[in-house]
């Protein structure tokens, strides 16, 4: 009967709508089933073929951070960094002159599962990942990035990347910060028989300053008197309260901290609110330009002090200085001093060195930039980082060199830092092994 | 000893925050007989507008946290009519659903708004602390266990001598006989409603009170707060503020000592204390210290 | 029996109403459903298969907790701490113990009908809003441990989910069929959805039968029910027995798809998720449970994927770049929030109910009035 047929018209045509609005995100691509990504047109020097992220004129690079989230003050400004330094090859024209970069940005506010997940959906579309941020992160999407040959650049100074062949690592290692902070201290000030302790994050970053620790340890014949850990997301002083009874309690004289803004300024906080006041020497991430600008300023300026690697802010003497302070005229004007605007900066030059030497083989397929990583032999960033012995990472060469700033509140042109030290390597970082 | 005492008035201060928001927790629920989850969302509120009032807009800073407590109450009184009376005869679990929804939906407004950064709320203790003999005080910890004292004795009164307290307790034991003699059972749930946000806005200002201390992860000491609100007993005020200090303290020693004593417990067992307590405290007093006995009839 | 060309919505006997496929449109969809099984991966992008791969496991934990709250009326928020057993069982049995997949899998189950069975008791004793807080404290307690037992979940770092994914011929890691290479996640998706399919066939089959009216009895009028000699003892623990084993089950799953966990996903934001699946899906169907899964597996990446296309106005993240006050993240929280909120105001019943309007209305046109 004729209503029956409409029925089943209708309601067939509702299932077929259905079944489309659920693959909407579909736009017509339908050929993702092959994980064969390789492209041949390897002539040194052709234009280079298509491949995953490069649709022969558009480089694509994947970059997850977290955007929201306690680690969003460090996200936020490193990605800048990223994005200004692209800007200023796009103004250029590009990588080799030709090919401009775009950013695909992703949120994974610092939680490692989230992160995985945006991996696995902008894989297919990029070139590689121009900023993986974090420890945790780089942990867990080390497995996933071996399995599908895609190369990543890790915000994050774990000494474990050095040898990762699918990793772009910059910078000095953690462990090299905490080994040259505990040189300064116990050789260079002359403490070696103070009681000295760790604080860190309960997570693959925490280990990393822990690893420098306990081989400075052994190396220098100290003990470690008290090893705190706390969760990355303990942001309220309150949540600090035990973990500042326990390192006063132990009597510590020095604390080493290898945390993120929130929980470090907690923490701090906390100590500050308890009376505790030891030496502390935190890793890099653990500074925010906004620590120095809350109540905590004083205390900051008495007792705290940053290991970093990295040129001082606004010194244009240095080539890469002057040429980010010259991008960041153009691009970006309203850029406070950052150091992890610095860092996003230099990690984009050494993406750059990699996408150049790609482009120059002919080939930015996952094939073509495991090749190019391999073949070059240093990466330089104009002394704005120290130079990076390259090549297979087997033979790579991380540099050593760190420098110890104390706090000065009153210099927010200087990004808050005063150098104590000029930058140097310690033997005992030197003879550190890879 | 002395660590055991300084303990005890750390875990105090602690736990009188833990007695607001639990506090708020049980007013909504003797009146309406359900628990409401978005009580985090309120202590958010509490936090941001202070830290909005004061710090953005330049306000002195009690008058900042009074309008800031005024504007909870009325937040509260506003979801209670707008959308909790739409839910009357709803299946509890139902409702509680509804307020995790809220909470989500305040608590995502809040961050749109102010941002993810933590915030300092420049209040008047900052850091500051003094000494009395052994005992270190927090200047902050002071004026948590002076507020939180006022504002419980404020509330207790109310309660037990004004008209609308006597219409709220009347409510709660028995609706259809308290409508029976003219009493607004829709006044005494907006009121409720009002108090819980109120008291919750409070407990958000001491929470974000010190330095950068504004932050979305200060929403969940409402979680925190249901140990407190179970031991004490889920319709017992008294109890909630019996129930905020012990488990404060219990927390706080819990953090001092189980380091030493149960090292395989883990880190940061002290967080997950407050359950266990509460667990156990059901088992043997389903009701809490000073709950009254729910009658099941089939 | 069922004569052809009759109506054939006049249900004559008890056989006939309790059938699982009661008419020719039923058997239709089923068999359209099956399609799209079978060449999802064909069909779907690749964005879309992952999705869908975390739909189905949502479908498994959903129907599961279905079974429990919304059959048996035991409330719980704790449905986060069963997945984490089960994704770590898959851990144990699968990596460290290298069983097959045939072994593991189930392994898993039962060690969430298991852990099911030790937290069951508690609903003898509590009811309503006490036994909500207890499941709340459940999910704290969990997350501690697996923090702390780092041996097995690695701790703050997480820990990677490789179990050995071989049945038979079939390799679900990735293998070459007819011609096409699949990769893992498009394997998975076929294993998830075979999987939530036996899911779903069991969940209506304990529903149509006697143990579900003794479940349903047991939500409506417990006391009543133990009057008429339903054993609570019996039905509420094994209510949480089978909701942990279905939550084990999907944990698993959900493990071996993303590949790597973390201590810190089993969190009360994932058990309200679960919760909120099968009300906004429709509390008492197992219908309901799996269109709630979908739904809330699928909108906060459908708002993803147009967020990445589309300039959206006031979010920041999106094409047109970070200018706006509100990020992805918060607006797919927000209508989290707000669907919750808008399906418990406007249509409690669900998503089932409204499903259910809308074919009464099909069937009874001209007439809907």
């Amino acid at each position: 009967m004729q209503t029956k047929r409409w029925r089943r018209t209708l309601v067939a045509s509702m299932l077929a709508m259905a079944l489309v609005a659920s693959a909407c995100g579909d736009d017509g691509e339908t050929d993702t089933t092959t994980t064969d990504t390789t492209t041949d047109g390897t002539d040194g020097g052709s234009e280079p073929a298509t491949a995953p992220g490069f649709d022969g004129e558009t480089i694509r690079l994947g970059v997850i951070t977290p955007t929201t989230g306690p680690v969003a003050v460090i996200g936020n400004p490193l990605t800048a960094g990223n994005q200004v330094r692209v800007d200023a090859i796009n103004a250029a024209g590009g990588i080799a002159g030709k090919y401009p970069i775009e950013l695909a940005v992703e949120d994974s506010a610092y939680d490692a599962p989230t992160a995985v997940q945006k991996y696995t959906s902008l894989k297919e579309d990029v070139v590689l990942f121009a900023q993986l941020l974090g420890t945790p992160i780089v942990s867990a999407l080390l497995g996933e990035l071996e399995t599908d040959n895609i190369v990543a650049q890790p915000a994050s100074l774990d000494s474990f990347w050095v040898r990762e062949d699918n990793l772009i690592p910059v910078g000095g290692p953690y462990q090299i910060q905490a080994v040259n902070a505990m040189d300064w201290w116990v050789n260079q000030e002359g403490n070696a028989d103070s009681v000295i302790c760790f604080a860190g994050q309960d997570d693959p970053y925490g280990e990393a300053g822990f690893e420098g620790m306990e081989y400075a340890a052994e190396q220098m014949g100290f003990e470690i008197a008290a090893d705190v850990r706390f969760a990355a997301t303990d942001t309220a002083a309150e949540a600090h309260a035990p973990n500042v009874q326990r390192l006063a309690g132990a009597g510590c004289e020095f604390v080493f901290l290898t945390g993120t803004p929130s929980n470090s300024g907690a923490l701090l906080g906390a100590s500050a609110g308890g009376g505790f006041t030891p030496t502390w020497v935190g890793q890099s991430p653990t500074w925010v330009n906004a620590l120095a600008e809350s109540p905590l300023a004083p205390y900051l300026a008495a007792y705290y002090h940053v290991m970093t690697d990295g040129a001082e802010w606004g010194d244009a003497s240095i080539p890469g200085m002057a040429q980010m302070l010259d991008d960041i005229a153009a691009h970006r004007p309203d850029q406070t001093p950052d150091i992890y605007f610095v860092f996003g900066y230099a990690a984009m030059m050494a993406v750059e060195q990699v996408l150049e030497e790609a482009v120059a083989l002919g080939d930015l397929g996952r094939d073509g930039i495991a090749n190019a990583m391999s073949s070059i032999e240093t990466m330089e960033f104009g002394d704005l980082f120290s130079d990076y012995g390259w090549g297979p990472a087997a033979d790579r060469v991380p540099p050593r060199v760190s420098r110890v700033f104390g706090i000065d509140p009153e210099a927010p042109e200087a990004g808050y830092f005063t150098p104590l030290t000029e930058p140097f390597a310690s033997d005992v970082a030197t003879a550190y092994e890879f | 000893m002395t660590k055991l005492l300084q303990l005890t008035i750390d875990g105090t201060a602690l736990g009188v925050g833990y007695a607001l928001v639990a506090l708020g927790f049980v007013v909504i629920y003797r009146a309406t007989g359900v628990i409401n989850f978005s009580q985090g969302g309120f202590v958010l509120l509490g936090a941001y507008l202070t830290y909005n009032f004061h710090v953005t807009w330049g306000l002195n800073f009690w008058v900042s946290v009074a309008l800031a407590v005024v504007i909870g109450a009325l937040v509260g009184v506003l979801i209670e009519a707008l959308i909790l009376r739409r839910m009357v005869g709803q299946p509890v679990f139902a409702v509680i659903i509804l307020t995790i929804g809220l909470l989500f939906v305040m608590e995502q407004s809040v961050s749109s708004i102010w941002g993810f950064d933590n915030l300092n709320m420049s209040d008047p203790w900052g850091i500051g602390t003094s000494r009395l003999g052994d005992f270190l005080f927090g200047h902050k910890q002071v004026a948590a266990m002076v507020v939180s004292a006022l504002m419980l004795t404020a509330f207790f009164a109310y309660f037990k001598y004004s008209v609308m307290g006597v219409s709220m307790r009347a409510v709660a034991l028995d609706q259809e006989a308290a409508l029976a003699q003219g009493i607004s059972a829709r006044k005494v749930f907006a009121v409720s409603w009002a108090i819980a946000g109120a008291v919750a806005a409070m407990a958000g200002m001491l929470q974000g009170a010190g330095p950068a201390s504004v932050e979305l992860g200060i929403s969940f000491v409402a979680l925190r707060a249901f140990p407190a609100m179970i031991l004490g007993g889920l319709d017992s005020p008294g109890g909630a503020v019996v129930g905020g200090i012990v488990i404060g303290v219990v927390q706080n020693f819990t953090a001092g000592y189980q380091p030493e004593i149960a090292p395989w417990l883990g880190n940061n067992f002290h967080l997950v204390m407050p359950y266990v307590v509460m667990v156990i405290i059901l088992m043997v007093k389903p009701y809490g210290l000073f709950g009254t006995p729910e009658v099941h009839r089939a | 029996m069922r004569t052809r060309g009759a109506a054939p919505d006049l249900v004559t006997d008890y056989a006939q109403d309790l059938r699982l496929v009661p008419n020719g449109w039923t058997a239709a969809g089923l068999l359209l459903l099956a399609a799209i099984f079978v060449t999802g991966p064909n069909l779907f992008s690749g964005f879309w298969v992952v999705v869908l791969g975390y739909a189905g496991v949502a479908t498994i934990g959903a129907v599961g907790l279905n079974l429990l709250t919304g059959f048996t009326g035991q409330v719980s928020l704790g449905h986060a701490f069963f997945l984490g057993i089960g994704a770590y069982a898959a851990v144990q049995f699968g990596m460290n113990w290298g069983l097959p997949l045939f072994l593991w899998l189930p392994l898993c189950g039962v060690m969430g009908a298991i852990a099911g069975a030790v937290i069951g008791p508690f609903a003898l004793r509590l009811r309503g809003q006490y036994l909500v807080i207890v499941t709340l404290g459940l999910v704290f307690l969990g997350e501690h441990v697996f923090k702390e037992w780092r041996s097995l979940t690695g701790g703050g770092t997480g820990t990677a989910v490789r179990p050995p994914l071989t049945l038979g011929p079939l390799d679900f890691s990735g293998m070459e069929l007819f011609g096409t290479a699949y990769n893992r996640q498009q394997m998975l998706f076929w294993l998830i959805w075979a999987v939530a399919a036996i899911g779903i066939l069991g969940a209506k089959n304990i529903v149509r039968t006697r143990p579900g009216r003794a479940m349903q009895a047991v939500r409506d009028r417990d006391l009543a029910a133990e009057v008429i000699g339903i054993s609570l003892t019996r039905y509420k623990v094994g209510a949480f027995a089978i909701s942990s084993a279905y939550g084990a089950v999907a944990g698993a799953l959900y493990g071996a798809l993303q590949g790597f966990v973390s201590p810190t996903e089993w969190n009360l934001f994932l058990a309200i998720q679960y919760v909120a699946m099968i009300i906004i899906g429709g509390m008492g169907t197992v219908f309901g449970a799996v269109l709630g899964a979908l739904m809330l597996t699928a909108l906060p990446r459908l708002i993803e994927d147009v967020s990445r296309r589309v300039d959206m106005p006031f979010v920041s993240g999106d094409k047109g770049g970070p200018e706006g006050f509100v990020t992805i993240f918060s607006v797919q929280r927000a209508m989290f929030g707000a669907l919750i909120v808008g399906f418990l105001l406007f249509e409690p019943r669900g998503l089932a109910a409204i499903w259910l309007r809308f074919k009464a209305y099909l069937k009874t046109w001209p007439f809907s009035y």
